[in-house]
């Protein structure tokens, strides 16, 4: 009954019902883009990391994440230094890679050159490397001027097999393969011959980093325990390192995404408050004829409570709507710009925006009930 | 079955203000019958709205008691106060009686919804009491889509709703022309008829002089009882004497 009444409460005053809702609704639709983008990048990341073979990454100097950008700095001998201790490390292989970006204004002709060894089996890095169209790199000749490149790279470039890829005035590459791996790394990656590679931008004797295989993988961070005691001017990163860096600069994201969608939320509240506070005071005659027909001062707490909740949660279930909206817009968005879908509307956030949005709106009855269910009869029929 | 009166015993109320005391009502004594239309009449601020809601257990009294039976209302808490005015009392006030949002069918099944009575049974009793005061093709209609007479008739449908020993009415037809008035007051008189106690404060001398008993309010304090036919010729009487019936 109380339902029903709180109900047609709110569906006999249509305006005022969609204007709050819709409030409601931007500030959970806010909250579900920020969050989502949190949602996403950890998807996206997991994703990464399923392709993303190496066991260990070696580079020069602690890993901080910049290994990616910068400059390459890993003198070439540590890889016959590391094949040297194959035995005492159980390392079963040492594959040097240069990474080399492209970079350009325009997003769609920047790109990440990855120089490995022509005789490297990408599967062994990245596991779900596959090839979808041409042939891969041909390890007879280590230093033609040939790629593959990643589906994600070829669409955005709009390229394909028999095209030439320039790296800078000196070099070209023609891409004789294109390859896919599903949201990994690889599928926005090109990549080249190492020699050609350092031949075309004059390094002939660093790289990037060493991908190592482990005959025990999971013994992974012991070994590069090890290895950092044995060479303290190496970094070694385990995969686990690596998310957890990548989880460490997430949770710090997390805090700022909560705190502006905490903002959103108590914009939100405040605005279920105000509504609530005035239809209180609006109904107060009404309210006084309930209560003097036998209604007990708690019918009428419940009622604006669950009148509070219900706009809430329409409001909420709009706002989640809204933010799938939002969601998908960022994705295309942040797909023409990187290549990755960086938003997701996942399901646990789907259930946190609609228990937050059921706490902001108890929350912000609990006032509006509080006066409703005090107010005297007698005051209250004597208005008119 | 047992004649239930209302009862009132030397009923006072003073109203604390930030400019001081108001003495709204003082030393009021007196028996409600059931079977009557009891009419309270006096000039405005008289203190006939002040009675109406310390009877009714709106307010609570500074000095007196009321009693329903053997309940004390004045001395109830207030969920035994609302259970009383739920299943014993119906209400019917000047104007805004009815839920905006509710249509007149669901306004006359409110307070047996909130005594717990099924919906089916709810709708049933609801549409025979429209009927009742002629207002079955309005039962779907909001407040606002009904005139005032109906309006008023919906309100008393609804005050009978849980078949309540008293029903309060204050100034009920005082924002209606004469003919919807006249209509509301013959609802009325039905009502006490049914053995229930009509208390019904009003400024009309016409509705008032259709009551069969008039109670007249002066400064908060009861001027005068009678019989309508008497009342012209009688003059004040001292509250004491009427206290005791
Ligand atoms: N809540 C209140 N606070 C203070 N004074 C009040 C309050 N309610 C009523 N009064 C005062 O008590 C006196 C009696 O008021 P009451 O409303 O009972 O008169 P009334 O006879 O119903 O008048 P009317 O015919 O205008 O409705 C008046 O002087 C009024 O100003
Ligand atoms: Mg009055």
């Amino acid at each position: 009954m109380i339902g029903s009444l709180a109900l047609t409460s709110l569906r006999r005053r249509p305006l005022r019902t969609f204007l709050t809702a819709l409030g409601i609704a931007v500030a959970v639709g806010s909250t579900v883009i920020f969050l989502s983008l949190g949602e996403g990048m950890r998807r996206a990341f997991a994703q990464e990391l399923r392709g993303l073979g190496p066991d260990l990454q070696v580079s020069f100097g602690p890993f901080d994440g910049t290994v990616f950008t910068a400059v390459p700095e890993l003198p070439i001998r540590y890889v016959g230094t590391l094949e040297a201790e194959a035995e005492r490390f159980g390392i079963t292989s040492v594959t040097p890679i240069l990474l080399y970006v492209r970079g350009s204004l325009a997003t769609s002709t920047a790109f990440v050159f990855y120089g490995v060894p022509a005789d490297m089996d990408p599967r062994s890095l990245y596991a779900d490397f596959e090839l979808i169209a041409g042939r891969s790199l041909d390890p007879t000749v280590p230093d033609a001027l040939e790629a593959v490149i990643g589906e994600q790279a070829a669409r955005r470039a709009g390229m394909t097999v028999g095209d030439a890829l320039r790296l800078n005035p000196r070099a070209s590459f023609e891409i004789v393969g294109v390859a896919s791996a599903t949201g990994g790394l690889l599928d926005n990656a090109i990549l080249v011959p190492l020699p050609a590679l350092q031949d075309a931008i004059g390094t002939t004797d660093r790289v990037s980093f060493l991908a190592l295989d482990l005959r025990v993988p999971e013994q992974a961070s012991r070994t590069a325990a090890q290895i950092a005691a044995a060479y303290p001017e190496l970094g070694v990163q385990t995969r686990g390192d690596i998310s957890s860096i990548f989880e460490r600069g997430m949770q710090i994201t997390d805090v700022v995404r909560l705190g502006i969608s905490g903002i959103a939320l108590i914009v939100g509240a405040i605005a279920v408050a105000n509504t609530m506070l005035m239809s209180v005071f609006e109904r107060t005659r009404e309210f006084g004829v309930v209560r003097a027909v036998g209604a007990r001062p708690r019918f009428l707490f419940g009622l604006v409570l669950i009148e509070a909740l219900l706009l809430s949660l329409v409001g909420a279930a709009a706002g989640i709507v809204l933010g799938q909206v939002g969601a998908h817009v960022v994705n295309v968005l942040a797909f023409e710009v990187v290549g990755v879908e960086v938003a997701a509307v996942t399901p646990r956030l789907v259930a946190f925006a609609v228990a937050v949005a059921a706490a902001m709106g108890l929350l912000a009855g609990l006032l509006p009930a509080a006066r409703a269910a005090r107010i005297p009869i007698a005051v209250a029929v004597a208005r008119e | 079955m047992l004649r239930l009166v209302l009862r009132a015993k030397g009923l006072g109320k003073v109203y604390r203000t930030p400019s001081g005391e108001v003495t709204a009502l003082t030393g009021f004594d007196h028996t409600f019958e059931p079977g009557c239309v009891t009419a309270v009449v006096g000039p405005s601020g008289s203190g006939k709205s002040t009675l109406l809601n310390l009877l009714a257990g709106f307010d609570t009294p500074t000095s007196g008691e009321v009693w329903i039976g053997n309940d004390a209302v004045h001395a109830l808490p207030e969920r035994e106060r609302s259970r009383l005015r739920l299943r014993r009392f119906g209400f019917v006030f000047q104007s805004f009686n009815l839920v905006a949002v509710l249509s007149a069918e669901q306004n006359v099944a409110l307070p047996m919804g909130l005594a717990g009575i099924p919906s089916a049974l709810r709708r049933r009793r609801a549409t025979a009491l429209l009927e009742r005061f002629g207002l079955q093709h309005r039962a779907d209609h909001l407040p606002h889509r009904l005139s005032g007479g109906e309006r008023q008739r919906v309100a008393l449908a609804r005050a009978l709703a849980n078949d309540p020993d008293v029903v309060f009415a204050d100034e009920p037809t005082g924002s209606l022309d004469s003919a919807a008035g006249s209509k509301v007051m013959d609802a009325l008189a039905a009502v006490a008829a049914e053995g229930r106690i009509v208390v019904l404060v009003t400024h009309d001398p016409t509705l008032a002089g259709r009551a069969q008993e008039r109670l007249r309010l002066h400064d908060g304090r009861l001027v005068e009882v009678g019989a309508p036919a008497v009342l012209d010729t009688r003059t004040s009487i001292a509250p004491h004497d009427v206290g005791a019936a």
